[in-house]
């Protein structure tokens, strides 16, 4: 809060340096750094420096004379002149800052409150070498000299984040397992995926109609062909195709978007040819309502109370329609499989439909049909990588509570390696800053007098 | 047939017209029970040069007389009816598969829909599906046309489409059969019957297709009349009429027969399915049994008073041994032998057995080769039992929220190891072991029931003979079904669930005829002799994990009954499993057979 104060008051002196003449009468920072950040593609830069000696606390009630530090960065490369807003005219071919700066003509780049001694620049270009100057800023328009940083600075672009090794690591294990898993499966291997009833249903539900001698009504969601829920939706529609079209029963598709009427009728045409059928394939069948949410809805109740359907199948995504279909064709009686990944509409269709394919379940449907060895075998490769991901969160809670309830070195070590090496950026090597920290804090915990003793 | 007042039946002659032989049994009311008192059989005479049905039922009724000291035959050659103090018998009663039984092929729309409730109806009506035609069998029309024409059922079954549901399909179904005009196996002026159990608004479009000629068209209820309910019993009785109208009337003898009996004729399998069904209802239990012979595997179940019925053709133990070997794979048969055996050698064994039939096994050895094959064959008739014996499919499901991640499709299997009760065993394997433990054994191997089951066989396959005579006096079949059909064998104790070898699988406290308590280890059987009429409470408490009936770890108290072998208490775990290393196998195997003192020296007369 008091840094926000602070950095609220020297907004507000940078703003009245318009209009009135700066004084030079703060002490400047000393030191002053400038590098580039590491693990970056070169668009950062970072500036430290030592607090000016004016930068100290005072008493309560009275003004503080240092509210902040104004950060500002000249192109070295080309000696243009300082790249700031409201840039001066002055010296542009000098490379650094002239002796007369004008803090009323330049606008800082960035600026911070008393107190901080860091500043990320992220607006640099990798490749171009900058100066950087900091001067300590005050009320009213009051400044200290600019204190320059002592080597020039070009931040570069790096291929590798070795933060982020961990990631890296964890990447390729995933992706070793899936490629071992394709490989397995490919060479006859079975890979068991557990059933899933919504999609061994799919014949059940096809016989149903059938044998009743009303049609199948797939409903692929009210989104377009480029929302991922709609392609699994339309990997399901192959196969309720081609069972449709091994049972002849008459499969009915109303659409919200044309592209997805159109990969529809192309996946259903598909399908029947696969089965020697393309006689049965009717076109017509597969058409276009609507692109507006709730006229489609009535579209498509209007088809089930006239048509009575005996296999509904919703799989897509869906908003508040979801409810209204299931409900209406659960009232004629239709056996009904729904398959969404809306987290908001899976308990209305586990609770009005007969199936329900549950997010991820959805997405696997493409493996599951098929039983193609490539795709079974990136699905196990995925459980894999969510087992990692499991194992990891259990083993990262449980050593973060021993880590807070006892001392051991161990636990607080790795606590602080799993969430700043593994998860965070620092890379493969514990930082030996906060191994030290925890070292003294269990230091000091040791030398204190245990409580609770005494005499009585 | 006049209808004879149960109470009245006193005397009762059954006999049950085989391919071969002709079994008949005498039953008579003593000392205020029914009791099966004689038996007597003579090979039938259905085939040239007799090619009369009557007169074996007559040679093996005569004989019966005999050993009765009851004239049962009278001077016309006829059994003799009403019966009076030293001779005849107030009813006769037959079953029948000579020439095959009744051989049958249905139709319907959706394979595991339509079709597969005709071929329930047909298999609970004791017949043989030679083939299921479905809109969905994955073959082409000529190819189906082709099927129809070479077979040569005794009747088709046609259903398809609930009642208001599909026409077209129904019709393009009958439209396969018409064409492929299929003949029947008997008699060349006999019509082939057409039963259509279908949508009932698509019978006038049936009608018009039958209606060339060389068909007699009859039509029942829908047997599928919604998809949610099975509508059996028309299209049953149906089967059972024109198996004595044609199929009988068509056959050497039987038109004198049926004017003999005072109940329909019913088809072997049939009355082996009725007499389970009804002790099942009147007992109020579940009941499984299995007749294993020697091209055919039949398995009947009972749950919940549901009826099912399947006949595996190709498991057998003898026309169909390599068949067994083949599907089962010789080294899950040989799993159950617990000694090394030359593999060459045992295909010659089997392909012996396959082209000489009669033959015994003469060693010990070769007799636990044949029961290991036996318990593989039993295995998989049960397995294509289970998978046959489900709920309806294309039902619509009723859901909570709380099914969210519970979802299971229609279609699954209702037989249910745990809440079976009974577990009936007949064919010559079974019925004829050296030792009933070896059947026992047979039994629990094959079938691995679970929790707590009464195994028990038929001792003289009495069975069809009491499934007609539970049509007429359904109280009578039961008493002699309860205390002479079957011996009862004991019962088995198995504990559900992976029990860890040499670890408490559960304990036992039996208190009544028998009074003993201890533990069963993982992995471990134990047999305590229990006399056939004793009768104890057991309360088992199992370990955590095993379940025996009330749930995994959980308590349970029962009722056991003893038998020819007693108690069997199994802490193998189920499902069973066996180690894949040979001779870990052999060994865990051997130490099964010992406690269960399977193989040991003769110490008792052979089974009958």
């Amino acid at each position: 809060m008091r840094y926000a104060v602070g950095l609220l008051l020297a907004l507000a002196v940078a703003w009245t340096n318009s209009s009135r003449a700066a004084t030079i009468s703060l002490a400047p920072p000393t030191d002053v750094t400038s590098e580039d950040v590491p693990n970056d593609i070169g668009t950062q830069v970072l500036v430290e420096w030592t607090a000016s000696v004016d930068d100290h606390d005072v008493p309560e009630g009275e003004p503080r004379a240092l509210l902040g530090y104004s950060i500002y960065r000249k192109v070295a490369q080309t000696g243009d002149g300082l790249e700031s807003i409201g840039e001066a005219a002055t010296n542009a071919s000098e490379i650094g800052f002239p002796a007369n700066f004008d803090f009323q003509d330049v606008e800082p780049i960035g600026s911070v409150s008393y107190g901080r001694t860091q500043f990320v620049d992220e607006n640099v270009e990798a490749g171009t070498t900058y100066q950087y100057a900091v001067a300590a800023t005050g009320l009213p328009d009051a400044f200290s000299p600019l204190a320059l940083a002592t080597e020039l600075v070009t931040p570069e672009m790096e291929y590798f984040n070795i933060g982020k090794l961990w990631f890296l690591i964890i990447m390729l294990t995933i992706s070793l397992v899936i490629i071992a898993f394709v490989w397995y499966a490919k060479r006859g291997g079975e890979i068991k995926v557990r059933p899933i009833a919504g999609l061994e249903a799919v014949t059940e539900a096809v016989g149903r109609a059938t044998e009743m001698g009303k049609p199948v009504l797939f409903v692929p969601g009210i989104l377009d062909i480029n929302d991922i829920q709609t392609v699994a939706g339309i990997t399901v529609l192959a196969n309720v195709a081609k069972t449709a079209a091994q049972y002849d029963a008459q499969l009915k598709v109303p659409t919200a978007r044309s592209l997805v009427m159109t990969t529809a009728r192309e996946t259903v045409e598909a399908a029947y040819l696969g089965e020697g059928r393309p006689d049965a394939y009717n076109e017509d069948n597969i058409y276009y309502l609507t692109d507006e949410q709730f006229g489609y809805t009535a579209g498509v109740q209007g088809v089930m109370v006239r048509e009575e359907p005996a296999a509904c199948f919703y799989m897509g995504a869906f908003y508040a329609e979801s409810l209204i279909l299931a409900e209406t064709a659960n009232s004629i009686g239709a056996i009904q499989i729904a398959g969404t990944a809306m987290p908001s509409q899976l308990p209305f269709f586990v609770a009005a439909c007969d199936y329900t394919l549950i997010g991820e379940e959805f997405f696997a449907a493409s493996a599951y049909l098929s039983h193609d060895p490539e795709q079974l075998g990136s699905l196990k490769g995925q459980d894999v990588g969510k087992i990692i991901a499991a194992a990891l969160l259990v083993v990262g809670c449980v050593l973060a509570t021993l880590a807070v309830t006892t001392n051991w070195r161990g636990a607080k070590i790795a606590q602080i390696y799993i969430s700043d090496n593994i998860l965070g950026d620092e890379g493969l090597v514990p930082n030996a800053d906060k191994v030290a920290e925890i070292d003294a804090e269990l230091e000091t915990q040791a030398q204190q007098p245990h409580g609770g003793g005494g005499d009585s | 047939m006049t209808q004879i007042d149960p109470e009245q039946i006193k005397v009762i002659l059954a006999t049950d017209c085989g391919s071969t032989t002709t079994k008949a049994i005498l039953i008579e009311y003593v000392d205020g029970e029914y009791r099966q008192t004689q038996r007597g059989e003579a090979p039938t005479t259905v085939e040239r040069p007799f090619a009369d049905v009557t007169m074996g039922v007559v040679n093996s009724v005569t004989e019966i007389g005999e050993l009765a000291g009851r004239r049962l035959v009278g001077d016309d050659g006829r059994i003799i009816s009403p019966a009076t103090d030293t001779e005849g018998c107030d009813i006769y009663i037959s079953t029948s598969s000579a020439g095959g039984g009744l051989q049958m092929m249905v139709a319907g729309v959706i394979a595991e829909m339509t079709a597969a409730s005709a071929k329930r109806a047909a298999l609970g009506a004791g017949s043989i599906v030679m083939d299921v035609i479905a809109a969905n069998d994955g073959r082409r029309p000529h190819d189906q046309i082709q099927r129809i024409r070479d077979l040569r059922p005794d009747m088709i079954l046609i259903s398809g489409g609930t009642d208001g549901g599909t026409t077209d399909k129904v019709v393009q179904i009958a439209e396969l059969v018409a064409p492929a005009k299929p003949q029947p196996r008997f008699g060349s002026d006999y019509e082939m019957p057409i039963i259509y159990a279908g949508n009932k608004e698509a019978r006038e479009a049936i009608s018009d297709v039958f209606d060339e000629g060389g068909f007699d068209l009859q039509i029942v209820d829908n047997l599928r009349p919604v998809l949610e309910r099975e509508n059996l019993s028309p299209a049953r009785d149906k089967i059972h009429d024109i198996f004595l109208e044609h199929v009988m009337a068509q056959a050497p003898g039987y038109d004198k027969l049926m004017g003999w009996t005072g109940a329909p004729i019913m088809p072997t399998p049939g009355a082996v399915g009725d007499i389970l069904q009804t002790v099942a209802r009147l007992q109020g239990i579940n009941v499984v049994g299995v007749d294993i012979g020697g091209a055919t595997t039949d398995v009947f179940s009972v749950f919940n008073e549901t009826f099912n019925r399947t006949v595996s053709a190709n498991l057998g133990m003898s026309y169909s041994i390599s068949n067994v070997c083949a599907e089962a794979t010789m080294p899950n048969v040989l799993r159950w032998v617990p000694f090394d055996m030359d593999e060459r050698e045992l295909r010659n064994h089997v392909k012996n057995k396959m082209i000489r039939p009669t033959t015994i096994p003469q060693t010990k050895e070769a007799l636990m080769f044949e029961q290991a094959v036996a318990r593989e064959a039993l295995r998989l008739a049960y397995k294509q039992h289970k998978e046959f014996a489900t709920t309806l499919k294309g039902v619509q499901q009723q859901r909570t929220v709380g099914d969210t991640f519970s979802q299971q499709t229609g279609g699954m299997t209702i037989v249910d190891n745990m809440k079976l009760d009974l577990l009936v065993a007949s064919g010559g394997v079974l019925s004829h072991a050296p030792r009933m433990h070896q059947t026992a054994m047979l039994l629990i191997d094959a079938f691995e029931p679970e929790g707590v089951t009464a195994l028990a066989k038929d001792s003289i396959f009495m069975m069809p003979h009491l499934g007609v005579l539970a049509s007429v006096h359904p109280k009578a079949a039961e008493q002699v079904f309860d205390r002479d059909c079957l011996v009862y064998l004991g019962t088995c104790v198995c504990a559900k669930g992976t029990p860890k070898p040499s670890k408490p699988c559960f304990k036992y406290q039996l208190s009544g005829d028998c009074n003993e308590s201890g533990e069963i280890a993982g992995g471990d059987l134990k047999l305590i002799e229990m006399a056939p009429d004793a009768r104890a409470t057991i309360v088992i408490t199992p370990a955590r994990g095993i379940d025996l009936g009330e749930g995994p770890g959980k308590k349970i108290e029962k009722e056991v009954r003893g038998g020819t072998v007693g108690l069997i208490l199994d802490g193998r775990g189920r499902p069973l499993a066996l180690p894949e290393e040979r001779a870990a196998c052999q060994k865990t195997v051997q130490g099964w057979l010992d406690a269960l003192d399977v193989y040991a020296e003769e110490k008792e007369p052979a089974a009958v």
